[in-house]
């Protein structure tokens, strides 16, 4: 498996799907961002990067009943795939390495 | 918010990531609100068009360059226009005006050209019209025996079916009302692909006479007249005299043809043969399935060339068309007159795009010293070119919305100012709106001007010597200049032809409506009734009835006269019959020289002031059994009798010989029949009309009697509905109101066109003089006049003024030649208009020029010369 580059709102979106386990999908996800790590995401922005990770292999996604408050649509729930969760590891790590030692300046 | 779903549909083509989205949405909306969705969809939108641009496919390959550098022209782009908000908003709102007016004009012609028919598979359903000598309109064209003999032999077609215009009498709850309506055959409902909701259609078997007594009425009349009751059919109703029972009821908004607001079988008397001469039939049929249009054409020759055979009398050299239904049933000239629309509509958006032009020129020239860095700096000038294109693309794309919202205004204004009558007549006016068609039209304009008028700028900008550019005080190279100049004389050249045709549309209808007509339509009322054949079903009913209902409505208090003639001036009808001159014999007796036909009672001529020149009016002594008589206009008198006295002559109407008594003068029956037509006048007491109108020359307002006059007709018979009951001037504003659509669009285009070309010139002024101030400051300092400067800087202006004056005038006396032949005369060409509009064009420019022109001679030496 070769390494899957991740970018900052990329790693941020996967976070977010993993910390919201079986309820994520694009509206709670966008909530997450907003609430944990205090940073506006718009919209359009979120959808791109969905469809992008989905592309690379980072999420799955599967959909949900027809809900009446979504005019009949159904929700689409994304999970995180094991590729993504050892790709947000290693970039964790790396950077774990990199704060070692820093702690006092920063 | 449909809107927003809409371009969210549009951008995001992936169905199962537009319902996730779409979800994602409506979830939220509840909490958030309308105005939320609106802007988060709008912004979803654009994320996703920007995703799916070729661009950025084509980066995924190339590593992301190209993408991020369009993206980086769009944002550096946006940047300048934000620096310069004036400019920026003067463009967008040029770009606009014109936009929105070639948008406007565009759903007029997509409307009522491409798709005026709300009918199933319309590029099916066919309109079939006779052709030859003497056989001017196509939907009147098909006499009955050719239709029943091409419904036999047309294979090509099926469910072939025929319509004739129907005066229905409808007497429902001791209520008479006129209502339009139109006598089918059988397949009429399956041939147009249209289903009653209630009921059924008609079937051949309807056609039968003697029990062709059916009717199936339309959703308008079902629910204003019957409440909208379903178990109206199989009633009973009373029509024309007649019982009639209601087989169906027609679906909401079919009213085909002419607003019919009923249906009725067409039945032939089989006592009396289907006539092969009389032609009054639309026909209409379905293309059978395979076969296509050519095949239907070549097939309807071959029968037609055997019908003419079989019969020589009627069918010489007569022939068969098959138009697409909505081809055909356009009035010819709506082509001709949409196309001179959109043309002007193009033209004024040339003039947007010539200002846009000239800006951007001026911020190129602005922009020289930072592009000739960027240059010397390594940039290719094809990326400067394609940035500065972004940047007016940027703007065009702006502009569509105010364009659209522009459009939508002037499209609800055209929607509501044309009269309820007339809107029948012009299927598809009734859905005049925006829709996608029209979105996709105005961006791909607005994209297509943006790169028109972008191009020679961006070229311009990123030509030249570097070093030239970078020198210190380097001035702007000439070239520059000369196009800018030329750009302006150019828009003055294009705006005079579109002023002057306004101008000859203006007058034009302005002479029809307001000039004289021969007869003095103010203080008249003009009303219809139509005599159905079971009530009045001979001459003499007919006669006893107008008689009496001309003595009732004079015996009305206010009116001070009345009449009747079968068909009044300016209504839309007429009537023509071919005469045959005593003593001059026609060379061609087949096709006998036509004039106008009128049948009126002895005080029509009073009634309406029309002079008699010479003999006698006619008098209560014209008696049906007295000898026969008539009138001739002047136009007639001069065109057969030339040089002679006809008073005494004799010639034969309509298989009636007759004596001329007297000589009338000329007057306009409507504005597409030319002026003064040879018209003969006859007696009504002599030949009865089963239509007729009355004519009330009132005492004072004429208006006023309406109610009065209806009430006395009703008083002659109850069961007899009048209609189109208005005043003279009405009636002449209505029957023009075609022509005045014409002018006033032309107009508005037109002064759309002046008021661009003026601030074209004075952008120009104003930048030529900022150019010259230096040179300007130092006259002043020599001891140049307020007045010095103010010529030098006007006449420079002038001098353009003048030249695109005279390239304008050339061009415009062209156009008026194409705008004679295409709108019947309507607008001669008139030497003073062209001076007046030539003039009020300078006089326009030279004020656009002043202004700057003005402020130039108060430009202070000290400042201007320090500068330097």
């Amino acid at each position: 498996m070769p390494d899957i580059y991740l970018g900052e709102l990329e790693q941020i979106v996967l976070l977010a799907v993993l910390r919201l386990g079986d309820e994520a999908y694009a509206v709670p996800i966008l909530e997450q961002i907003e609430r944990q790590a205090g940073r506006r995401v718009a919209r359009g922005a979120l959808y791109t990067a969905l469809d992008r990770l989905e592309a690379k292999g980072c999420l799955r996604s599967r959909l949900g009943e027809p809900l009446a408050e979504r005019g009949g649509r159904a929700r689409r729930y994304f999970t995180v795939t094991p590729a993504a969760v050892r790709a947000l590891k290693a970039s964790r790590t790396a950077l774990l390495r990199l704060w070692n030692g820093l702690e006092s300046i920063l | 918010m449909k809107l927003a779903r809409w371009i969210l549909t549009l951008a995001v083509r992936d169905a199962t990531e537009r319902e996730m989205i779409l979800g994602d949405l409506e979830e939220e909306r509840a909490a958030r609100g309308g105005a939320w969705y609106c802007r988060e969809a709008t912004a979803i939108a654009a994320h996703a068009a920007i995703r799916r641009s070729p661009a950025r496919r084509r980066a995924s390959r190339s590593g992301d360059r190209l993408m991020s550098t369009l993206l980086k022209d769009i944002r550096y782009g946006w940047r300048g226009l934000r620096k310069r908000p004036m400019v920026t908003l003067t463009v967008a709102a040029t770009l606009a005006l014109g936009l929105g007016a070639n948008a406007a004009i565009f759903n007029l012609i997509d409307r009522l050209v491409f798709h005026p028919l709300p009918f199933a598979d319309p590029h099916r359903v066919v309109m079939l019209a006779e052709t030859g000598p003497g056989i001017e309109f196509r939907k009147e064209s098909v006499s009955p025996a050719n239709f029943l003999d091409w419904r036999r032999q047309a294979g090509a077609l099926t469910a072939l079916t025929a319509s004739a215009w129907w005066d229905a009498n409808l007497l429902e709850k001791n209520d008479p009302e006129r209502v339009q309506g139109a006598l089918v055959t059988g397949d009429y409902f399956d041939a147009l692909g249209v289903r009653p909701v209630l009921g059924r259609g008609f079937v051949h078997d309807d056609e039968t006479f003697g029990r062709h007594h059916l009717v199936v009425l339309g959703d308008e009349l079902w629910k204003r007249r019957f409440a909208g009751d379903p178990s109206v059919v199989g009633r009973s109703i009373t029509i024309d005299g007649a019982p009639y029972q209601v087989v169906g009821v027609a679906p909401p908004r079919f009213a085909f043809p002419d607003g019919a607001a009923l249906w009725a079988p067409l039945a032939f008397d089989p006592k009396t043969a289907p006539t092969r001469h009389n032609r009054y039939l639309t026909v209409f049929g379905r293309l059978a399935p395979g076969r296509t249009l050519a095949d239907a054409q070549s097939q309807m020759e071959v029968i037609a060339t055997r019908l003419a055979q079989q019969y020589p009398d009627t069918n010489r050299d007569h022939g068969a068309r098959v138009y697409l239904l909505s081809e055909g049933w356009l009035d010819e000239g709506t082509g001709t007159i949409l196309s001179l629309w959109q043309a002007s509509a193009f033209v004024v958006l040339l003039i947007a795009c010539a200002n846009i032009a000239n800006l951007l020129l001026a911020r190129a020239a602005e922009r020289r010293r930072e592009i000739a860095v960027r240059l010397a700096l390594g940039a290719s000038r094809g990326r400067v070119i394609r940035e500065l294109l972004t940047e007016s693309v940027l703007l065009a794309v702006l502009s569509v919305g105010p364009a659209l919202a522009f459009a939508w205004l002037a499209l609800r204004l055209i929607r509501t100012a044309m009269p309820a009558n007339i809107i029948r007549f012009v299927p598809g006016w009734e859905s005049l709106g925006p829709d996608a068609r029209l979105f996709e039209f105005t961006l791909a304009l607005a994209v297509a001007t943006a790169c028109i008028s972008g191009i020679l700028p961006a070229v311009q900008a990123a030509r030249g010597k570097v070093s030239d550019a970078l020198k210190e005080g380097g001035r702007t190279a000439t070239g520059r200049q000369l196009l800018r100049r030329a750009i302006v004389v150019g828009e003055i050249a294009i705006a005079l032809p579109l002023l002057v045709a306004a101008g000859l549309g203006v007058i034009g209808t302005n002479r029809f409506l307001n000039g004289p007509q021969g007869y003095d339509p103010d203080g008249v009322l003009t009303m219809k009734l139509v005599l159905p054949d079971r009530t009045y079903p001979d001459d003499a009913a007919r006669r006893a009835l107008v008689e009496r209902a001309v003595r009732e409505v004079t015996a009305v208090a206010g009116v001070a006269d009345a009449a009747a003639v079968n068909n009044p001036p300016a209504s839309g009808g007429s009537a023509s019959r071919g005469i045959e001159i005593d003593g001059h014999p026609s060379a061609d007796p087949k096709n006998p020289p036509s004039v106008e036909y009128r049948v009126v009672t002895e005080r029509y001529f009073g009634v309406l002031r029309l002079p008699l020149v010479k003999g006698r009016g006619f008098n209560t002594g014209d008696r049906a059994e007295s000898a026969p008589v008539g009138i001739v206009s002047e136009s007639l008198a001069r065109k057969f009798w030339p040089g002679e006295d006809p008073i005494g002559r004799r010639m034969k109407v309509a298989d009636t010989w007759i004596t001329v008594v007297g000589i009338s003068g000329d007057i306009i029956h409507d504005w597409f029949l030319r002026r003064n037509v040879p018209t003969v006048y006859r007696p009504m007491a002599q030949a009865p009309s089963d239509y007729f109108a009355v004519l009330v020359r009132a005492g004072g307002d004429p208006a006023a009697l309406a109610g009065p006059v209806r009430q006395a007709l009703l008083r002659v018979d109850a069961s007899q509905p009048v209609f189109d009951l208005m005043t003279m001037r009405r009636q002449l504003s209505e029957r023009t109101i075609g022509l005045q659509f014409l002018a006033a669009i032309m107009a508005s285009f037109a002064v759309l066109a002046l008021f661009l070309a003026a601030v074209g010139l004075y952008a120009v002024v104003a930048y030529l003089i900022a150019q010259r101030r230096h040179e300007i400051g130092l006259r002043i300092a020599l001891g140049a006049s307020a007045a010095d400067v103010l010529r030098l800087t006007v006449g420079q202006a002038f001098r353009l003024t003048l030249t695109g004056t005279t390239i304008g005038l050339a061009l415009s006396i062209a156009l008026s030649r194409v705008m004679e032949a295409a709108l019947l005369d309507i607008a001669s060409h008139d030497a003073r208009v062209f001076a007046t509009f030539a003039g009020v064009l300078m006089a326009a420019a030279l004020l656009a020029a002043y202004i700057p022109a003005r402020r130039a001679t108060a430009i202070d030496p000290m400042i201007a010369l320090r500068a330097e």
